[in-house]
This record gives structure tokens, C-alpha cells and sequence, in this order.
């Protein structure tokens, strides 16, 4: 496969990234920009939320239906996220459509209108957005159990709270938007069928003259981690786990995402293997790796009724624990074919390009094609990945359990 | 992009949109029986036997089956409807033998007994998984609401109990009428060999039994009436509003699926400016439901239990009006584009084209490639999505409500 990546930094800051991909119509665009929830002020932890959602409402000359109605007849999938260091911003579109969406998308980022009368909305769908979580528990127990893992505020519930939520004020998000939304740290990558040369011209037109502060380091205080149940009188125990694991830039991390496959990777792994196959326990059981770029986890979820509760977590912890016992040669080799085949398959997809590529450069400062992500993957040994389960062993869980009882959780100690 | 298909004497269909310039081929069975085919005494099976088909075959023990997959590196998994059970993988080409081999031996499941009572604590917790999801129950209770005593009203899952005493015998059975090889299709998408794959299924499946297998298909009606479940365990207000549809068979299909974009898109459409630009709502949108000789629309709002009456105002006046007015030139051209762009990226991926050559075979025995698709749809008039709205009352509703309300 021929890979054609190419990167350019502008004076401001502000990085381009993109790859032309042959036998696609479609081109997407992933714009991550250093206002994510992590830097909302203490007492507006949900201003990066409420923004992300100002942001489309008007822009340049454009207003509320004008922004939308744009978008829409360039028959443009957009979606706006927030995460913890970022407010993401992706558009998927033809390929041939790219050009007029970028243009809309520097007026979205450099003009965007944050006017008084369309704040109140946006500030009232977030408060929703909070009260929502909590009919869907098995992802408010995802989120909380992030808040109580990762030092504070790179944790935090991208939502904020409903007591400060209430009393968040225009003027507060905006000053958050003026900080975090700039130049510097913002990273704009696409994927598909682009003119890179055409493309860059355009972008290096529409953003060289964006003026913006440098970005801030988030200061950060220690982790409360521990024990957490909430009392819910659901049909399911949610029971959620973190313990440590290794970041991007680490010489163990394909060590680590070989571990998560071997655990976690398909039907055959160990979890699923052991906690629903043989035993019938849970209907869902996984543990995904997830780095910030400051810290990283391991993230295990299981969902079972609640008579079940006690067995699944043991069972799970002890799963996770025998990883360091030894892997076969044969679980290697799975693990090792699951990461490549699913790089590959990622590859056929503008959108997993784009994402991937903004990944990247945000945690490496560079990209990885496929072929140093393959050796990679391949370089990995038992040894490796014994070597990584003894630097961030499974102990020291923060654990998170929402369902009508707690669980005793003594076994994790052990 | 070229198309080819056959039948092998048992009549098991193979068809296949072959791509050499893809990176992957997918690959699937799409055997047509669902909970429409089920009867109340065994509600759940057709889900039950999906999860039972993973559970191992003559040679291959659970752990073998899932062994295999993995070893492929391979993307798969199954899914049950009202209408199709589903079973499929994704594969780099060189794993195009053993994805086939694999999915050819497990469509002829062992159902052993031990197997058999583990699952059912599996899907036991399926079942209370989505028990927390309020929209999920909106689902259900707006199909059994909407079509009563019809089929397509049955649930998926089924109940607790029913799981409990399901008997293996009773699956063997159901299995015995419904997995026909008449009632399969073989479909593959992406960079694959066609002749490889049909002598592939000549070893493998040419021996499956062919009987006849019918569906019921009564007409389906619409009861349009209102449903109101007060649960003060749901902290939003879950409301469910459904119409009829054309069918997957019916020609307008392309106009419903632009009525559906034009008034509840997530983006842009009417009840986004209805409703959650205002913030009224959270969430509100319309999808457009194509079944077996029936269809629906369904519009589903999420918001608060205290504003749910005046979401539910909103929302039955952008119904009304459309069905009064039909759409403007602009936002049925914003739909088109939109539609068509999803449909583009889905289509560059094969495990995303599968589900579509699947089911348009399937239901109408035809094959569609992607850009007929796109041209069928960008041809649809104004007129003619104004036309489904009337013929199919999108404006008289069955109305599902879970949330704390006690009131409507």
C-alpha cells in the first residue's frame, strides 16, 4: 500500500496534516482544538461543553440555520465532542465538497458568533446532556469511574455538574473559547480523496493571519481513586475498574495494546473466555486502553444482574491479575493479527484516517504509517508484555460500581 | 465494481459485489427469520440461536469457533431483527477460505445442552442491560403498541420467563423450520475470488436440508394509540411517536428515507429547529423503518419529564405540517446531500456495504450498486415525498411515553 502522508506547521502554530487516499470519493476532516474539559475553569467545569456546542451557533456572516443549513447541503456529517484536552470538531463529506466545508469551518473557528441570545440553549442541552447519563448507566459509570482515576481536572465529566451547570455564564465560556480555541495546539488533519497541494494553499489562506495565545499546561492534583459505589435501582450492577497503564510515547505501549488484545481482543480472549463463555456471567465484558497524554489506563467494564455482581468482579480481577502469569505463543500470535488486520481495515475509512492521524500528532508530534505501526506491532515478545504487566501491575484499582447493591471489593487488595 | 451471483441446487444464494480495490472482504449469511417468525411460547429463540450458533459445531467446540475468528484478526458478529438473523465477519483477503470454512460450519450449530443453559444467563443479562436503557424499552413498546397483534409487535429478545423455559428441543425445532438452505443468502463484498467462494460453499453447504419455509404476512396495521408508562426510576422523559411506512418493497422507499431526513436528522432538520436548537428537547429524530410488506416511521424524543407535553405539541405540529405542505426545494436538496454523502462513506468500506447487497437481495432479489442507489434517490421529487406523507398519515402516531410524567 502506498502511503501518502503529508504535515505542515504554520507560523501561528496551527497544524496541517493530511493523507491522499486512492479509490475513495469521500474526504474527512478532524479538527482538534486545546479547549477540552480539562481546561474549563474550576467553576465552570462545563464550559468546554457548552462551547462545543456555541460554536455552531452562527458563525462569520452565517447564523444558527444559516451555519447548519451551509453544512448541510454540502451534504457534510458533522459532529462536535468534547473530550478531556480537546474540543473536537469532525465533518465527513465528498471529497469534492472539501473546499467549501473548510472555508465554513474557519468561520466556525476563527468567527464564531457566541452571541448572548443563542448561549441560553446551549447551556440548557448540556444540563440535559448531564441529566441524561443518568438512563444510560453503564456510560455514566464509564465517565465517573474516569473522574475518579485520572488526577483532577483531566478526569473530569465532560459536563460539569448540575449545581454549577445551573449558574455558568456566557461571559465564562467565552473566555474559555478565547483561551483554548487558537492556533497553537489546534491540529486540522484530512483523509481521502484531497488535493494536498490545493488543499494546504486553501487552509494556509484561511489560517495563517489566526492570532491566538500559546496553550497552557493543565496543572493537576492527585487522584481520588478508591472504592465508589452509587446506589441505583437498575436491572444491571455496572461495575467499572481502572488501574494503570502506559502512554503513547512509552517504549512499553505496543507491549501494553498487545496485553488489552490478549485480555480483551475478540472472543477468544481471556475475559471474554472466562467471564461469560464458561461461566454465563455478564453479557458485556471488556477492558479498553486510554491515554491522555500526561497518564494512561486501563478501563474495565462489566454489566451483570445483580445476584451475579460479586462473582464478575471476582473473576474479572482475577483475569486481569493472570495476564502476569504468562502468555502463550498462541495468544501472541492473535493478539498480533487482531492489531494489524484492524489497521488495515482502519484504512479503508476516511474518518479512521483523519481521527488517527490528529491522534498522532497530538500524542507523538508526528505520524505513524503503517508500516512502523506493523513492525511495531510484530516487534512485541512474551517478554515484552511480562516486562510492561510488572512496570503497571493490576492492582491499585479505582473502582466504580452503580447497581442496587455494593460489592465487596477486599480481593482487588490482595 | 462488478456483481455476480448463483444458487447451488439446494438453494442456498451466493451474490457478491466484488471490489479488487479494497484492502478487506466481508462476508455473511443472511438467513431471513426473526421474532416475526417466532410464536409468544418460544419468544427470544431466533436471538437465542444466534448467540447458540457461536457455540460450536461437529468439529468445533465454543472456544474453537471464537479461536478461529480471532486468528483471522477477523471483525464479526451477528445481529437478530423482526425480519433477519445475521452472521458475519470481515477479513483481510488472504483469510477469504477460512472466514467461509468458519462461517459455513457454525450455521450448522450443534445446540448442546450444556451450552445451552450457560447462554441463557447470557441472555438473561442482555435482556437486563437493555432493561436500563429507556429508549430501548420505548423501542419495543412502540412496536407491540403500533402493531398489536401483528408479527413485526413480537419482541426481539424476549421476556425473562420466556428464556428460562425455552427447551432445547424447542430451537432444534424452530432451527429444523427456519434454516433452510432456500431461506439463506451467502453475500460478499470487497476484494474477493467468486469462484473460490462458490466452490467453497459447494464443499461446505451444498448438503444443508432445503424445505419450504413461509412467513405470515398479514397486512399490518397502525393502532395509533397513546401509551403512557410512568417509571419515576427514569429520570428523562422517553417518548416514542410511530406511523406506517412503505416497505422494503414498496418504490417510495428512497422518498421515505428523504421524509425522514428532512424532518428528524440529527442535523438541520425540522425537529432539530423544533426542538433541540431551542433546547425543548435533547434529543429528537425521525428514522424511517422498512419491513417485510409493512414500514414505519419513527420519531423518537428525549427531554425533560416537565416539557414533555410542549415537546410533544412541537412535535406533532412538524408532522402535521409536512403532511399538509410536504417540503421546500431546499431542504429535500440538503437531505439528498446528505444522504448520499453517508451513503458514500458507508459504501467505501465493505463491512459497511454488506448490510445493504444483503438485504436488497433478500427482500426484493435484486442487486443495486451504490451510484444507482445515489441516482435513485437524488431523482426523488418533491411531490413524491410530499405524496408518502399523505398516503401513509405520518401525522396519525402511536404514541409511546416512558419517563417519570404522569401525564400527556
Amino acid at each position: 500500500m502506498i502511503e501518502k502522508y503529508f504535515t505542515e506547521r504554520l507560523d501561528n502554530g496551527m497544524v496541517l496534516l493530511g493523507e491522499e487516499m486512492p479509490n475513495v470519493s469521500s474526504a474527512s476532516m478532524m479538527v482538534l482544538t486545546p479547549a477540552g474539559a480539562a481546561h474549563s475553569p474550576a467553576d465552570a467545569p462545563g464550559a468546554a461543553a457548552i462551547g462545543s456546542e456555541w460554536l455552531l451557533r452562527g458563525a462569520g456572516d452565517r447564523d444558527t440555520r444559516g451555519i447548519h443549513d451551509a453544512l448541510d447541503f454540502l451534504g457534510c456529517r458533522h459532529h462536535e465532542a468534547v473530550r478531556s484536552e480537546h474540543i473536537s470538531l469532525s465533518a465527513a463529506q465528498l471529497g469534492s465538497n472539501l473546499p467549501d466545508v473548510l472555508a465554513i469551518y474557519a468561520d466556525i473557528l476563527r468567527r464564531p458568533g457566541l452571541s448572548d441570545e443563542t448561549f441560553e440553549p446551549c447551556r440548557a442541552l448540556i444540563e440535559q446532556d448531564l441529566a441524561s447519563l443518568e438512563d444510560e448507566p453503564a456510560r455514566k459509570c464509564t465517565l465517573t469511574l474516569r473522574e475518579k482515576f485520572f488526577p483532577p481536572p483531566l478526569g473530569r465529566c465532560v459536563f460539569g455538574d448540575a449545581e454549577t451547570l445551573a449558574k455558568t455564564k456566557a461571559s465564562q465560556v467565552r473566555e474559555h473559547m478565547a483561551a483554548g480555541v487558537g492556533p497553537a495546539g489546534t491540529i486540522l488533519a484530512v483523509a481521502g480523496k484531497i488535493d494536498w497541494q490545493a488543499f494546504r494553499r486553501q487552509a494556509v489562506d484561511l489560517f495563517e493571519n489566526w492570532q491566538g495565545a500559546p496553550g497552557k499546561e493543565i496543572p493537576t492534583t492527585s487522584a481520588p481513586g478508591g472504592v465508589t459505589h452509587i446506589r441505583k435501582d437498575s436491572a444491571q450492577t455496572h461495575i467499572g475498574m481502572a488501574h494503570r497503564s502506559v502512554t503513547i510515547d512509552h517504549q512499553r505501549y505496543y507491549a501494553a495494546r498487545v496485553a488489552e488484545m490478549v485480555l480483551s481482543g475478540g472472543m477468544a480472549s481471556r475475559l471474554f473466555t472466562e467471564v461469560r463463555e464458561k461461566r454465563g456471567l455478564v453479557y458485556h465484558v471488556s477492558s479498553r486502553y486510554n491515554s491522555l497524554r500526561s497518564c494512561a489506563a486501563m478501563l474495565t467494564y462489566a454489566g451483570t444482574t445483580p445476584p451475579k455482581a460479586q462473582e464478575t468482579f471476582e473473576v474479572t480481577v482475577g483475569e486481569l491479575r493472570r495476564l502476569a502469569d504468562g502468555v502463550a505463543a498462541d495468544e501472541m500470535d492473535r493478539a498480533r493479527t487482531q492489531l494489524k488486520s484492524a489497521l488495515v481495515m482502519q484504512g479503508e475509512s476516511t474518518e479512521a484516517r483523519a481521527a488517527a492521524m490528529a491522534n498522532d500528532w497530538y500524542f507523538l508530534s508526528r505520524l505513524r504509517g503503517l508500516g512502523e505501526l506493523s513492525d511495531a506491532i510484530d516487534a512485541v515478545t512474551v517478554d515484552d508484555v511480562m516486562a510492561y504487566l510488572a512496570e503497571r501491575p493490576a492492582r491499585d484499582f479505582t473502582i466504580l460500581v452503580i447497581g442496587p447493591e455494593p460489592i465487596d471489593t477486599s480481593v482487588a487488595n490482595e | 465494481m462488478q456483481f455476480k451471483h448463483t444458487q447451488l441446487d439446494n438453494g442456498l444464494t451466493i451474490v457478491a459485489e466484488v471490489n479488487p480495490d479494497s484492502a478487506s472482504m466481508a462476508a455473511g449469511f443472511f438467513v431471513k427469520t426473526g421474532s416475526r417468525d417466532e410464536t409468544a411460547e418460544i419468544s427470544g429463540v431466533s436471538h437465542f440461536l444466534e448467540h447458540m450458533v457461536f457455540k460450536g459445531t461437529e468439529r468445533r467446540s465454543a472456544f474453537d469457533v471464537n479461536l478461529a475468528f480471532d486468528r483471522m484478526g477477523a471483525h464479526y458478529n451477528a445481529f437478530t431483527s423482526e425480519e433477519n438473523t445475521v452472521f458475519f465477519g470481515s477479513v483481510l483477503p488472504e483469510f477469504q477460505e477460512p472466514l467461509l470454512d468458519l462461517l459455513s460450519d457454525i450455521l450448522r450449530p450443534s445446540l448442546r445442552q450444556e451450552d445451552f443453559d450457560v447462554e441463557k444467563g447470557v441472555i438473561v443479562d442482555e435482556i437486563a442491560l437493555y432493561e436500563d436503557q429507556p429508549k430501548f424499552r420505548v423501542y419495543d413498546k412502540m412496536m407491540s403498541t403500533h402493531f398489536a397483534d401483528h408479527p413485526l409487535g413480537r419482541c426481539i429478545l424476549g421476556t425473562p420467563e420466556t428464556i428460562r423455559k425455552l427447551r432445547r428441543e424447542q430451537m432444534q425445532d424452530y432451527f429444523d423450520r427456519r434454516y433452510s438452505a432456500g431461506n439463506i443468502t451467502l453475500v460478499a463484498v470487497g476484494n474477493l475470488d467468486f469462484d473460490a467462494l462458490v466452490a467453497r460453499a459447494e464443499t461446505d453447504c451444498a448438503a444443508w436440508k432445503s424445505f419450504d419455509v413461509t412467513r405470515q404476512t398479514p397486512p399490518a396495521g397502525a393502532s395509533r394509540t397513546n401509551e403512557l408508562i410512568t417509571d419515576e426510576k427514569v429520570t428523562r422523559e422517553h417518548i416514542g411517536l410511530m406511523s406506517a411506512g412503505p416497505s422494503r418493497q414498496c418504490p417510495e422507499r428512497f422518498a421515505a428515507e428523504l421524509l425522514a431526513a428532512i424532518i428528524g436528522d440529527t442535523t438541520g432538520s425540522r425537529m432539530y429547529y423544533g426542538l433541540v436548537e431551542k433546547a425543548i428537547a435533547d434529543e429528537a429524530s425521525m428514522s424511517y423503518a422498512p419491513m417485510d410488506g409493512a414500514g414505519g416511521m419513527m420519531t423518537f424524543i428525549s427531554c425533560q419529564p416537565q416539557r414533555a407535553c410542549e415537546a410533544l405539541t412541537i412535535a406533532r405540529k412538524v408532522l402535521a405540517d409536512f403532511q399538509a405542505d410536504g417540503p421546500n426545494e431546499t431542504e429535500l436538496q440538503a437531505a439528498k446531500n446528505k444522504i448520499a454523502s453517508a451513503a458514500t462513506l458507508k459504501g467505501e468500506l465493505p463491512m459497511g456495504r454488506l448490510a445493504a447487497v444483503g438485504l436488497d437481495w433478500t427482500y426484493r432479489g435484486e442487486y443495486m450498486p451504490l451510484s444507482e442507489q445515489i441516482e435513485q434517490l437524488l431523482a426523488v421529487t418533491a411531490e413524491q415525498v410530499h405524496q408518502v406523507a399523505r398516503e401513509f398519515d405520518i401525522s396519525a402516531t402511536t404514541l409511546v411515553a416512558l419517563g417519570p410524567a404522569t401525564q400527556l
